[in-house]
This record gives C-alpha cells, structure tokens and sequence, in this order.
C-alpha cells in the first residue's frame, strides 16, 4: 500500500458492467522526502484507482494494488488492481507529525 | 524462480504464528555471471541451506503456505533446493 | 518476504471496514547497499505503507510480505498488499569477501 494524493477524477459512461456507479480517482503517489523526511516527494507516476470511502480532491489517500485490492468491501466482482482504502488523517515520520503540515511559525 | 546466495539469516521472536520453529534466510539473487544483483529478499529454508551455498528461491504463495502447514501463512518464498556446487 | 525499517506511521480517518485492530507503518524497504551498511540513511524508497498486527514501533527492522499473499492471513476478505509478518531481532549478514 501506498500513500498519494487525490490529484484528480475521471469519468467514464461506456465501461464494464460491474464498474457502473464507482468513482475513479487520479492519484499521484507520495513518498518520504528521503532527502528531508519532514516533506512528501511526489512520485512520477499517475495512477487510477476506485474511490470506495468517498474520497476528494487535494485529499491524502492509502491506496491498495495488485490483486489484494479487489477484497475491498464491495469489489470482488469489479475488474479493478488499485483500490482506495483509507482517507489519512495523521502520517509521523521519525517521530514528526508531516501530515497535516505543520503552520509556518509566526516570527 | 530465482537463482540466489544464501548471505545469512534472521531471527525473530515476535512474528506470525506460521514462522515459529521456521528457519528464515536472507538470500542474494545472482545473475548469470553469479555476482549480486538486486536486493536480498527473504525465503523460508526447509533444507539445511548453509552459509555462501546457490539456491533456488521459489516465490510461489502456495507452496510456501504448504510448506509451512497453515493455509493462513503470508509467507511467499520458499528455498526449493540446493544447487550442486559446480558453477 | 523482504526487510525494512519502520520510519513512521500513518493515521486514518476513514477505512475500510476490514482494517479494524491494525496500525498502518510507514517502511523503508531494505536495498542492497542498505544490507551492506544499516545505518545508511533514508533511500529513494522510502514511503511504503504496511499493515501491522504485532506492534513494531518506528526504529523496528520489520520482515514484510507484499502481494496477494499480504492477505492471506485475515479470517475475511481484506484489502492489504504489505503485511508485517515479523518483527526482527537480529540480522545475520555476512555476504563472501
């Protein structure tokens, strides 16, 4: 599993029957900063999975791949590899909380 | 299926119930020349795999969840033999 | 099965219903050059998310399994694709000279 941020939708009206109703988000994966922790780097890829929680823009997700990802709630018949399935409220990297960032101190 | 090393081994106390009593090695992929390529993955070792000897790594669930005995094992690799050493 | 060391920990808000009684661990996956020296700092790799059911904590080196077989250890269908198997005590590494 990876984490990403919601970087987009798309929308699809001539699709596989079982996919009819499901939302399809753009994610763009993130990773540690290796060379600051306390930052996300974007990945370089995009990838489109299915919402199952209702997931919106700009928002940090938890994504799931390959074929784990169809034991989702609800997604055994759909013919999907990446599954949204978690909305991220906190990430603590070494000990620091990175998400959400931290308010730039007042000086 | 992979051609590997054996470069040492694990030992761990707190694990899933599937890996006690299990020996789990750290195995090198080789290329065709036998030098290192890639990261070290690990295998559950059934056969007495020593130290430096060539192994085949299978990364087959299955077999590895056979091997082990419990069909809730998330263990994937397994050391499905020893290579004669004559490279 | 490939080893790791736990960087951070992620926190949901909403999750599929599935997840309840797990922790979600940020992990740096273990390269070659990490084998070779343990200490070496963060790599390009770092970020990927593993469900734990043991309890390892940030500092822990974790064994991981990653594909289908990550969900194989759950009574029902559960969408995890990285599994904290074990959480390692030691680590023997002694490649030939």
């Amino acid at each position: 599993m990876l984490l990403a941020r919601v970087i987009g939708h798309v929308v699809s009206t001539k699709k596989d029957e079982a996919m009819q109703g499901r939302k399809l988000l753009l994610l763009r994966p993130l990773l540690v900063d290796e060379a600051n922790p306390t930052q996300f780097r974007p990945g370089a890829n995009t990838i489109v999975a299915v919402d199952s929680l209702g997931a919106g823009q700009g928002e940090t997700v938890l994504f799931c791949q390959g074929s784990s990802a169809r034991q989702a709630a609800g997604m055994q018949t759909l013919p999907v590899d990446a599954v949204v399935v978690g909305i991220v409220d906190a990430v603590d990297v070494l000990n620091r909380t990175i998400y959400p960032e931290a308010k730039p101190a007042k000086k | 299926m992979l051609l590997a090393r054996i470069d040492g081994v694990i030992v761990s106390t707190v694990c899933h119930p599937s890996m006690h009593g299990c020996r789990t090695v750290i195995c090198q992929p080789l290329n065709e020349r036998g030098e290192a390529d890639g990261a070290p993955v690990l295998a559950v070792d059934s056969h007495g795999a020593g130290q430096h000897q060539r192994v085949l790594v299978s990364s087959d669930g299955a077999a590895t969840r056979t091997l082990v005995g419990d069909p809730k094992s998330p263990l994937r690799n397994s050391v499905i033999a020893i290579l004669d050493d004559s490279s | 099965m490939r080893l790791g060391h736990v960087i951070g920990k992620v926190t949901l808000s909403r999750q599929d219903p599935a997840y309840l009684g797990g922790r979600f661990l940020l992990v740096q996956p273990w390269s070659a050059a990490k084998y070779a020296k343990p200490a070496a700092p963060l790599a390009s790799n770092a970020g990927l998310v593993v469900y734990d059911s043991l309890g390892a904590g940030v500092g822990s080196i974790v064994g991981f399994t990653e594909g289908s077989e990550a969900s194989k250890p759950f009574a029902g269908l559960t969408p995890v694709d990285a599994y904290c198997a074990a959480i390692i005590d030691e680590v023997f590494h002694q490649p030939p000279q």
